[in-house]
């Protein structure tokens, strides 16, 4: 393969090639390698990592899809490469935030001195839907809300921002691991030769994360997934972890609380669950407390978790630190809580819900891209130069009739990384997942789900919306 | 084991032994179409929908002279049997619910059990029976059988030997259960019916049970209908006689973990034992052998029931916790 037509553009970072066409320097493996292989051979390498998704069954689901219950996610056999110094900054920057934001949680459901002391603004914390007036007062095992946490990256050419935080119940780690898996088996000599750092023990580490976790007194605790059951869309990640993490993969209507304890029906009775990786949203959680409609949860089980007898990661109410107004303060937060400057920058974004903020976006729209707080997976956005104006024209009513509900931010030049599109290596725009595990300290596996946006030009990375994913090597030193 | 993981693999079990049951039959069926007189195509499918205990899509059953119209009605039951989805019992339907009770307790299965099933699943998957018939639909069949049996030598060579394990079997067991009393059944309604059964409507019945070698080793190389049914119930030499299948799920029942519902775990061990009971000891000296076999289909329904009663949904009062 060559790259003569491999488009680079200034505006856009390029994660294989510098600006002069010249490929980076912890890509030059990879490079290599493929100026050395025909078209047809990583034609045949990309068949055979689209086609072991297929035959282990790697599926999502995507909502209001009526085409059948399983979509295998597209794939892209060239890995993005990382090197470990890139990765290095990435970990501490992480590794801060996540503290930062588990302090905030146990801040504002305690005493609320962020608030008092004017650093975030009263309104946005309790006007924020995420934000579980039931969880006022508890104390989080070990102080840690979050114990998974899955935060989208991105890079421009002012270097990596956070995107978002997914501090709920964030998906697409097995994606990682299946993606690593494939792109290994397929790559095998510069695999080897490159020297990538393994991600294969994510499942151990999780383990150990919900293990240090357990409520006191627990000495070989019983972890169980509660997953909404099999027409989730990350119902296979939920399968797959539980296997990884040999955990019980549990349903609402396997579990029941009995006197503030949580069981599980076995088939040789009932047996006491002591920690509960729940993949289910905290409106689900428990009928008692949050909808009485659900199915999907169990009675009773906030109780547990409040009186310590059972442990729910993530806590609930965690929502309130990933949500889209919230996120404009946690460069704040780092400042507040830990007397540092953020590592990793954030997206600069407008807060319609602040008179300037909603008058900046509503005479910009045509240049910025505006989100509904409450949505998640790229649903219900805008991006402006995208739109046609009569598209324009009825956003901005609705979040002039709302302004509360929206947020706007500038539209990222996203990075691109080469990707084998129809025959051929072009550049696509990627973003990247790692996953902060936090117990008793953080730990990160080095790697992450990579989101692509398969379609050209498209910046819009999420599964649902026509995205894949490709493998991310972090090298060694 | 969670209940609902073991009743996953329970069904999962069921519905492949199904699955493979009824390609078994579809291949000895489609073989006849090849060289065998309309009468005895007539007698396959009357054996094969009485198993079933389903009507026809093409109304009665009758014998029709023609082979034109033999041919053309059995590519219609054939399509009923085998792709209709909207048939519970189609080899279609038995894959796909198999493997969508495996893609619910993937976690609990080794990984090459999966692969090797959603293999199955994938290859089947939009395929017709156009596609089938004109070339060789016998080759499908066996392909499929061939297919299901791989599943289970990689389940024996790989799963763990865990509940889950029992559960996967137990299902496997009362399916086989039902369907060979079912078919033994079907057999002699269909014989009744039929005028002029020849001998190979019974070597059929043997071939399908890896049994006719054993037969004529054991018996001579004439077929006695009485013969063959003994054979076929009470030799537990042969893998899938009656008494061997119940003696193997009498054995997994007694490995199972002490249920929660003691009463019903216990009537389910004696009921086992009355369905063995009637096969190797009632069975030689019984003529009515069709009321026998209703009787233990019938306790083959009742011992589902009572396994899902001990294991699966037992009521939640009073069960210790540990």
């Amino acid at each position: 393969m060559d790259f003569r037509k491999y488009e680079l553009d200034a505006h856009i970072y390029d994660e294989m090639f510098h600006s002069d066409g010249s490929a980076r320097s912890h890509y030059q493996g990879l490079h290599q390698a493929l100026a050395s292989t025909s078209a047809a051979d990583l034609g045949d390498i990309q068949e055979q990592v689209t086609g072991s998704f297929s035959s282990e069954g790697i599926s999502f689901k995507v909502y209001g899809d009526e085409e059948g219950d399983e979509r295998i996610i597209p794939v892209d056999c060239l890995p993005r490469v990382l090197s470990a110094g890139e990765w290095r900054e990435l970990e501490t920057g992480l590794t801060q935030r996540l503290k930062a934001l588990n302090l905030f949680l146990a801040d504002v459901y305690g005493p609320a001195r962020i608030v008092q002391d004017g650093v975030i603004p009263v309104d946005v914390v309790r006007g924020c839907p995420q934000y579980r007036i039931e969880m006022r007062g508890f104390e989080a095992p070990h102080g840690v809300w979050v114990a998974i946490c899955g935060t989208d990256l991105v890079r421009t050419n002012e270097g990596f921002k956070v995107l978002e935080d997914n501090l709920r119940v964030p998906s697409g780690v097995a994606y990682m691991l299946a993606n690593r898996k494939a792109v290994k088996a397929s790559f095998r000599r510069l695999y080897r030769a490159s020297r990538v750092q393994e991600v294969e023990h994510y499942g151990q580490v999780l383990r150990t994360t919900l293990e240090e976790l357990s409520p006191a007194g627990t000495s070989d605790p019983t972890i169980a997934l509660l997953t909404p059951g099999v027409f989730n869309s990350a119902f296979y990640e939920h399968m797959f972890l539980a296997g990884q993490i040999g955990a019980e993969l549990v349903e609402g209507r396997d579990l029941l609380v009995d006197d503030g304890v949580v069981y599980m029906r076995t088939t040789a009775g009932l047996r006491r669950v002591d920690v509960v990786y729940r993949r289910i949203d905290d409106d689900f959680i428990d009928p008692v407390v949050f909808r009485e409609d659900s199915l999907l949860g169990v009675p009773g089980i906030m109780h547990a978790c409040q009186q310590g007898n059972v442990t729910l990661a993530n806590a609930p109410g965690t929502g309130v630190a990933d949500d889209k107004s919230v996120y404009a303060y946690v460069p704040d937060m780092i400042r507040y809580y830990l007397a540092e400057e953020p590592v990793i920058a954030n997206v600069e974004t407008y807060l319609c819900r602040n008179p300037e903020g909603l008058e900046y976006t509503l005479d910009n729209l045509a240049n910025l891209v505006v989100k509904r707080v409450g949505e998640s997976g790229g649903y219900g956005m805008l991006i402006g130069p995208h739109a046609t104006p009569a598209e324009r024209t009825e956003y901005a009513e609705q979040v002039r009739a709302n302004p509360a509900d929206f947020i706007s931010q500038p539209v990222l030049a996203l990075s691109r990384a080469p990707c084998l599109i129809d025959g051929r290596i072009e550049p696509r725009h990627v973003d990247l997942r790692p996953f902060v595990l936090h117990g008793r300290e953080t730990r990160i596996v080095p790697g992450a789900f990579c989101r692509v946006a398969l379609r050209r030009g498209s910046l819009v990375v999420n599964s649902s919306q026509g995205g894949g994913g490709k493998d991310l090597w972090v090298l060694e030193n | 084991m969670l209940s609902r993981s073991a009743e996953g693999l329970y069904w999962m079990g069921r519905y492949l032994e199904r699955a493979q049951h009824l390609s078994r039959l579809l291949r000895l069926q489609t073989e006849a179409l090849v060289d065998r007189p309309v009468g005895e195509i007539h007698f396959g499918w009357l054996r094969v929908y009485g198993t079933l205990h389903r009507q026809p899509p093409v109304g009665s059953l009758e014998l029709l002279a023609q082979d034109d119209y033999t041919l053309a009605d059995s590519y219609t039951l054939a399509d009923d049997l085998t792709f209709e989805p909207t048939n519970s019992d189609s080899v279609w339907s038995g894959i796909s619910n198999g493997r969508e009770n495996a893609r619910h307790v993937r976690h609990c299965l080794s990984a090459e059990m999966w692969t090797c099933l959603n293999r199955t699943y994938l290859r089947i998957q939009g395929m017709t029976i156009q596609d089938i018939w004109a070339a060789s639909p016998e080759r499908f069949y066996a392909e499929t059988v061939a297919d299901i049996d791989t599943f289970a030598g990689v389940a024996a060579a790989t799963m763990y030997r865990d509940e889950g394990w029992r559960f996967l079997n137990l299902g496997r067991a009362i399916e086989r259960v039902q369907l060979s009393s079912a078919l033994l059944h079907a057999q002699i309604v269909a014989a009744e019916l039929t005028h002029d059964v020849s001998e190979v409507a019974w070597t059929g019945l043997l071939r399908l049970y890896h049994a006719l070698e054993v037969y004529d080793r054991t018996y001579g190389l004439t077929v006695e209908p009485r013969q063959a049914l003994d054979l076929l119930a009470t030799d537990a030499r042969l893998p899938d006689s009656l008494a061997r299948t119940l003696h193997r799920l009498s054995a997994e029942l007694t490995d199972t973990a002490a249920s929660p519902d003691t009463q019903a775990a216990g009537a389910a061990h004696r009921l086992v034992g009355r369905m063995s009971a009637l096969v190797n000891y009632a069975w030689l000296d019984q003529d009515d052998l069709k009321a026998l076999l209703q009787q233990l289909t019938a306790h083959g329904r009742d011992l589902h029931d009572l396994v899902t009663a001990s294991f699966f949904n037992y009521p939640l009062h009073d069960v210790p916790a540990r």
